[in-house]
């Protein structure tokens, strides 16, 4: 990859978008710098396919400015689908076509096409090398979508929630497969819905909800940024008032919940020294502890009011 | 094409040749149907279906019947890949989601389109190579057509209906829908423009009709040139009409592709892709007004139930070995000697022939036998029946013989005529013909006839021509009864 590391492959600005009587995007705008992996993390119907689509040349904008590899999506897709590549949701290819025939057929579309062995060995595909697409597994089917993605060598890879449907065993092996991309300092981008996924994989996230990016940064600015603070859990031998909890130093809130304490603290460690010396003090005794740093999901309870998956 | 075969800066690194996209994908396409079962049947077998239909059942196996039934037998086969084979391929790949991939690569909607024309039309050359070599093979049916001017006629009629499957594929928002339009569409042609019913049979205002359906002039080209002899050029208009719809469809496909089913086609764009059919409606209108096309169907499907070699107009009806042409008038005793009338047992009394000598006899002939009588029995072949019958040797050193050929006129009565071979294993072939007052030329084949051992010690053979249709009298003329 021949990116330099301070332009900016993707760059989009004010974008936006209308389905009929439907906003899908009011004014995105973010730009992926080259070699970065870069998430849309939000949950369905958020706009990240549809800002997907528009990146590849798929579907217009109706307003904003939309740049990729230098070029306007809308105006110069074929030269772009050159230099792109591109995973879809769902991948639907001939039941009866053989997946060493998908890669060549699709690499004969391009100027520069990948070697096909090393894409097969690559995707862990040499084995199926001949099987028919109707008789792959799910994991197969987007082991290969992503291979597909790869047949033109791409500057910039677009991935269109890579793991959805799949099981868990499934999901980290291809997230082993698109941490290949960073390491190849190959610039990505990936839509999500899965937390995990966006906290793994990506250097950069925009939060989109309801068309609009909500929140933008590395996974851990998000989390630092969050109001939320560490969730610190305890449980105590006897019974303190919650009030007197939240007055511990950098303690932001406190509730009782089964005789269970949940505590937000911003920054923890002062918060825990400042607990146990008060346990001291009163000669209570601690029974349980649990601490967990905040996760992109609260981040987006945060600031939306609403849990990701109960979209 | 040339360039992109001959220049090495076209290859891959592994040496393979680069192709442009819609070729390769055309080639993916075709690899997939015969990998296919279901569609490997409807694409190569079915057709093959309607030709043993067609020849055998409608045509009785008689090659001239089978010369006029292959027009509209290869006709259905075009239509048939134009309308299922392409239009609702092309529906079915949308609603499926296949084309979605498609779309991520450098590729346009004129690229997909041009794909699936191709594939559509690789695919139909060997079927229709197919259908000619089964027709010659089963049913003997002579190629009165320049190979070149098949292939012509098959490609016009191909580029033609795959605009139809294209435009209708176009138009469709589901697959429902194309089922609708197409069955619509379908049935017009199929029943309304001689695939299926002769023209010359039905009324007059269906006739009118037939002449706006293009299907019309695909069959009534074939069956001119394979019947009536004439050429290619002589049907240009109608190759021109089905040149600009395939345009049409083409052009409606490329404008109107979508590679997703969420995308929906306008009303409007369903008004303006009416289009379509403008060629033939202003051809329908031109024919109606000034061609003559009812009088071509009319004299195609009466040369089709004379025979396909009227006289003077097949030259291998000069060659092959003589068995009798009734020339020598010292021998004519000796032909009625040889010659032999028989009646049914049933029939005795009621069925009554007789044989003699006539002057003049066929093609500027001096004589020919003249098989005349009366017969009251039961209508039919097989409940009374008055036949002349001519048993002869088979000629010894004579190879790669086909069947018997002979010369007939009459008054238009039924006539059935049996080639009886000595060895009851082997099939006793039949024709069925309504001679009228013109000369004309038949040929009864039998394969069998090249496998058979000449005398002596020789195999017999015997020639039957039988009287049928309705009681009363009737006439036939025979002459130049040769092996060919």
């Amino acid at each position: 990859m021949a990116n330099n590391s301070n332009s900016a492959v993707v760059h989009v600005e004010d974008l936006r978008k209308r389905y009929g009587d439907i906003e899908a995007l009011r004014g995105i705008t973010f730009e992926i710098k080259a070699g970065e992996v870069f998430g849309l993390l939000g949950p369905n119907g958020a706009g990240k396919t549809t800002t997907i689509e528009i990146l590849e040349g798929l579907r217009r904008a109706d307003g904003g400015k939309v740049t990729v590899c230098g070029m306007d999506p809308g105006r110069e897709q074929t030269a772009l689908k050159q230099r792109i590549g591109a995973q879809l949701q769902a991948t639907v290819l001939p039941d009866k076509i053989r997946v060493r025939e998908a890669l060549a057929l699709f690499a004969s579309f391009y100027h520069e096409p990948a070697s096909i062995d090393l894409l097969m060995e690559r995707f862990g595909l040499t084995e199926k090398r001949e099987a028919f697409f109707e008789n792959l597994s799910g994991g197969q089917k987007q082991r290969l979508a992503l291979a597909l993605s790869m047949v033109n060598n791409p500057e910039l890879v677009l991935l269109d929630e890579p793991t959805v449907g799949l099981d868990a065993q499934v999901r980290r092996d291809i997230y082993d497969l698109i941490e290949r991309f960073r390491e190849e300092h190959r610039t990505t981008l990936l839509t999500t819905h899965y937390i995990e996924e966006a906290e793994r994989l990506c250097d950069r996230v925009a939060i989109i909800d309801h068309g609009l990016v909500i929140a933008l940064g590395t996974p851990r600015e998000l989390v630092l940024h969050s109001g939320k603070g560490t969730r610190i859990e305890v449980s105590l031998a006897k019974p303190v008032s919650p009030d007197r909890l939240k007055q511990l130093d950098s303690v932001l809130d406190c509730v009782e919940t089964d005789g269970r304490y949940v505590l937000h603290a911003q920054p923890a460690a002062p918060a825990i020294a400042s607990l146990v010396r008060l346990l001291e003090a009163e000669e209570n005794i601690l029974l349980d502890l649990h601490i967990a740093q905040p996760t992109l999901e609260d981040v987006f309870v945060e600031v939306t009011g609403r849990r990701m998956q109960d979209e | 094409m040339a360039k992109y075969l001959n220049d090495p800066m076209n290859k891959w690194p592994d040496g393979s040749i680069k192709m442009i996209p819609s070729i390769r994908i055309a080639l993916m396409s075709i690899k997939l149907v015969m990998r296919t079962k279901a569609a490997l049947f409807f694409t190569f077998f079915f057709p093959l279906i309607f030709l043993f239909v067609y020849a055998g059942i409608f045509a009785h196996g008689n090659p001239q019947a089978v010369v006029y039934m292959f027009g509209p037998v290869v006709t259905l086969n075009i239509m048939g890949s134009g309308f299922f084979g392409l239009g609702l391929q092309s529906v079915m790949q949308r609603e499926r989601g296949s084309l979605r991939r498609y779309r991520l690569a450098p590729l346009g909607p004129g690229s997909m389109v041009f794909s699936s024309l191709l594939a559509n039309y690789l695919l139909e050359l060997p079927t229709i190579a197919m259908l000619v070599t089964c027709a010659m093979l089963f049913f003997h049916m002579p190629l009165k057509i320049n190979p070149l001017a098949l292939l012509v006629l098959v490609t016009v009629g191909t580029f033609a209906f795959a605009g139809f499957g294209l435009t209708i594929a176009s138009i469709a928002n589901t697959m429902q829908e194309a089922q609708v339009y197409n069955n619509v569409v379908w049935f017009a042609l199929l029943f309304l423009s001689g695939v299926t019913v002769p023209l010359p049979v039905l009324p007059d205002w269906i006739q009118g009709f037939a002449a706006f359906l293009p299907a019309t002039y695909l069959v009534s080209t074939f069956q001119a040139i394979m019947v009536n002899g004439q050429s290619l050029f002589d049907h240009k208009a109608e190759m021109m009409v089905l040149v600009i719809s395939g345009t049409f469809g083409f052009l409606f496909a490329w404008k109107l592709f979508r590679w997703e089913k969420e995308e929906k086609i306008s009303n409007r764009a369903k008004l303006v892709s009416i289009a379509f059919i403008v060629p033939f409606l202003a051809m329908g209108v031109w024919m109606n007004k000034y061609g003559n096309l009812r009088a071509t169907w009319k004299e195609t499907y009466s040369l089709m139930s004379q025979g396909p070699f009227s006289h003077g107009q097949h030259e291998s009806a000069v060659n092959g070995i003589l068995l009798n042409d009734f020339e020598n008038s010292d021998e004519s005793e000796l032909v009625l000697k040889t010659w032999q009338v028989s009646t049914d047992a049933n029939a005795a009394g009621r069925a009554l022939g007789e044989l003699e000598v006539i002057s003049p006899g066929s093609d500027g002939t001096e004589h020919a036998l003249r098989f005349q009588g009366h017969d009251e029995s039961t209508a039919g072949f097989d409940r009374g029946y008055v036949a002349a019958r001519y048993p002869f040797p088979l000629p010894a050193g004579v190879p790669n013989l086909r069947g018997v050929q002979f010369d007939v006129q009459g008054d238009t009565r039924l006539f059935q005529v049996t080639l009886t071979p000595q060895d009851s294993s082997l099939p006793a072939p039949t024709l069925t013909l309504i001679p009228n007052s013109a000369w004309q030329t038949v040929r009864l084949p039998a394969a069998w006839l090249a496998t058979l051992p000449a005398s002596p010690p020789g195999n017999k053979l015997v020639l039957e021509f039988r009287a049928g249709g309705p009681p009363g009298d009737f006439t036939l003329d025979i002459d130049e009864i040769r092996l060919y």
